[in-house]
């Protein structure tokens, strides 16, 4: 049985549904992501889990026990929150001991609590000063450290680095990591930004419009998405709308691409194929390799990436991206007409619902 | 010309000079305010000021009559333990109404703000006869607990708009979820995060609360009168007899008010000297 639970959770604002038949396992010490767009209801069923909003319906478990008539204060369940919210009245260490304190911990063993969590997070000589004295990414680290120095049995985090500059996020998710994987504590951890989501969980929830799309490992959800809608969230993809012409074919409006079997679609079934830039080998030259999909067309834009190129190439009407690296391709210039190539195994084919 | 004053503006050493009508304007309103208070103190130690500009002699006569006053001390303790108490009231009415709005039912704000301002639009008359002839009944008819009462419904938007902005600043909403989430229940989260926070907002109120409800008149005199005599009332009974001892009586008010300013500003920066003090190690 998994550590956290959440069975049929839904919650309706106004009579619309913000989370809904949200059902969730999440297993003992793993670091589970919800990814989404603004307003899909990550927020929403963070806040459930902590107790701060009420379930419409279902099912909260926590270690076999049902939460959802426990109030916040007696869950034993830490919070970061995208805004710190340290406490402006208390030094750095008051803040911290501040759980411990609400446990009636004796005092000497705060102290040694307190110092431990504050060299966790490599702040051990901020102790003595007030909220305001920090950076936010010091801001931030100290509200990680209040969090978990109760020894929570759920750490759930708010789009904890949105506040935060690229760099500072960059360093401060791998801390969280770090951290989180050294105390083996079950975690929660909301965001939009898809990179942050894939580089450090275990398992990524794709949510959109309050309703679970995909639950998976980070590569799981990258190279084998469930719908339209992750392929195109996470990542880019490439989109060809079509219909299905024999075993291992794909008619749309400007190409044909092959593809693996098609065994489980009707024939002339309407279908999105999705094909991302990363897999596309761009080539001046036809060098067709055999059962390989190759398409002509005429670059549009250019756009430098740093570590990879990307190319806007025009296919009859439709414009196709494909990445390049410096290192295997000759340079491409504006207006040049080639070829862009990729095997049926690249080829995703989803029905799309008219 | 307009170059020349862009230029100005911009040099912080240059100060803009104020045109002789603004310097007329601040001067009018200083003297505005300034001469009943001065000639009030002057008032209270001239001998005697009807046939001069300048009063013909000084004597501490008067503020010997108004110490000698047989109702003086109990008067001033009437006063003090009015004010305290209201304050006292509205603070424990205030404060946790205020903090529920703003975390639990922000839909009501408005409505709260509206209901705050009530008390203005009420005429004090209106408001201490009808109390009066609605609590009719003993213990409560005419008695001091009534005009506690009463004074804490007058005074309560002096306390509400600094404790509400300052609630409004901090988002209670927020630290109250960090509280809690700590493990702290409600008190402990108003108790430990809250009030500490909003105490500047606090102080403010209570100040406000203080000077008003030290200084009032009307409702006293309606609802208690004689049975409660407060030091407006002393005051008023001796402009009757005696103008300068009044005026002495005034400055010994005046006084008492500053020194309790003083004092509620100085409790105040003894909750802050902590946070200063780590500032400065810095
Ligand atoms: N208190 C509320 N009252 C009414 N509607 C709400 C409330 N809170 C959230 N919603 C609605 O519920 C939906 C989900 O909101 P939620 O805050 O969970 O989104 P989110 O995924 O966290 O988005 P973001 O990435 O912008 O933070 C949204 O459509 C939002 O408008
Ligand atoms: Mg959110």
């Amino acid at each position: 049985m998994a550590y956290l639970e959440l069975k049929n959770v839904n919650k309706y604002y106004a009579g619309v549904a913000a989370v809904h038949d949200f059902s969730l396992d999440i297993e003992k010490g793993s670091l589970v992501s919800f990814l989404g767009p603004s307003g899909c209801g990550k927020t929403t069923t963070l806040r459930m889990i902590a107790g701060f909003e009420q379930l419409d319906s279902g099912t909260i478990r926590l270690d076999g026990n049902d939460i959802v008539p426990v109030p916040p204060n007696r869950r034993d369940i830490g919070m970061v929150f995208q805004s710190y919210a340290l406490f402006p009245n208390m030094t750095v260490r008051e803040n911290v001991a501040f759980g411990l304190e609400m446990k009636k911990t004796p005092k000497a063993e705060i102290k040694k609590h307190v110092d431990n969590v504050l060299e966790m997070v490599r702040l051990q000589d901020t102790a003595k000063r007030f909220p305001h004295q920090l950076s936010g990414g010091q801001q931030q680290r100290i509200a990680l450290a209040r969090a978990l120095a109760v020894q929570p049995r759920v750490l759930l985090l708010d789009e904890p680095l949105s506040a935060l500059d690229a760099e500072v996020r960059v360093v401060l998710r791998g801390e969280i990591r770090r951290i989180q994987s050294e105390l083996a504590i079950t975690t929660v951890y909301v965001t939009h930004d898809q990179e942050e989501a894939l580089s450090i969980s275990d398992k990524v929830v794709v949510m959109n419009k309050g309703l679970i799309e995909q639950v998976g490992a980070p590569e799981e959800i990258y190279r084998a998405p469930n719908t339209r809608f992750v392929a195109t969230f996470i990542g880019t993809a490439n989109q060809f709308l079509g219909k299905t012409s024999g075993k291992n074919m794909v008619v749309c409006n400007n190409v044909e691409l092959f593809t693996n079997s098609l065994t489980d679609f009707k024939t002339d079934q309407p279908v999105v194929v999705l094909v991302r830039p990363e897999n596309i080998q761009v080539q001046a030259e036809q060098s067709r390799q055999k059962g390989w999909n190759s398409i002509h067309g005429e670059v549009e834009t250019i756009t430098f990436h740093g570590a990879i190129t990307r190319l806007g190439v025009n296919v009859n009407g439709q414009r196709v991206v494909a990445d390049i690296t410096v290192a295997n391709t000759q340079p491409v210039s504006l207006n040049q007409k080639l070829w862009l190539q990729f095997p049926p195994e690249a080829c995703q084919v989803m029905v799309v619902e008219e | 010309m307009a170059k020349s004053r862009s230029t100005q503006s911009r040099d912080p050493n240059k100060r803009v000079r104020p045109a002789s009508w603004q310097i007329f304007m601040v001067s009018f309103f200083l003297l505005y305010m300034l001469v009943p208070i001065i000639s009030t103190y002057v008032f209270s130690v001239a001998t005697r000021w009807d046939r001069t500009i300048l009063p013909e002699g000084y004597t501490l006569e008067f503020y010997k009559r108004a110490f000698a006053a047989s109702y003086f001390t109990i008067t001033l303790r009437n006063s003090l333990i009015l004010s305290l108490a209201t304050i006292l009231v509205s603070l424990l009415v205030i404060v946790p109404t205020v903090y529920w709005v703003h975390t639990r039912l922000v839909g009501a704000k408005p409505l709260l703000d509206i209901l705050m301002i009530l008390p203005f639009g009420i005429p004090m008359v209106v408001l201490a006869l009808a109390l009066v002839q609605v609590y009719n009944f003993p213990p409560l008819a005419r008695s001091p607990t009534l005009l506690i009462g009463a004074v804490v419904i007058y005074s309560m938007p002096f306390m509400y708009r600094p404790v509400s902005n300052a609630i409004q600043a901090v988002d209670a909403q927020v630290l109250t979820e960090a509280g809690q989430s700590l493990g702290a229940n409600v008190f402990q989260v108003l108790y430990r995060i809250i009030i500490p926070n909003i105490l500047p907002g606090i102080l403010s109120g209570s100040l406000l609360v203080f000077s008003t409800v030290f200084a009032e008149y009307t409702l006293t005199s309606l609802i208690v009168g004689a049975k409660f005599k407060t030091f407006p009332l002393l005051l008023v009974e001796f402009t009757r007899i005696n103008g300068n001892v009044a005026s002495a009586f005034s400055v010994i008010s005046f006084t008492i008010a500053w020194l309790v300013s003083i004092l509620i500003l100085w409790v105040g920066s003894m909750g802050n000297t902590k946070r200063t003090k780590t500032i400065r190690a810095r």
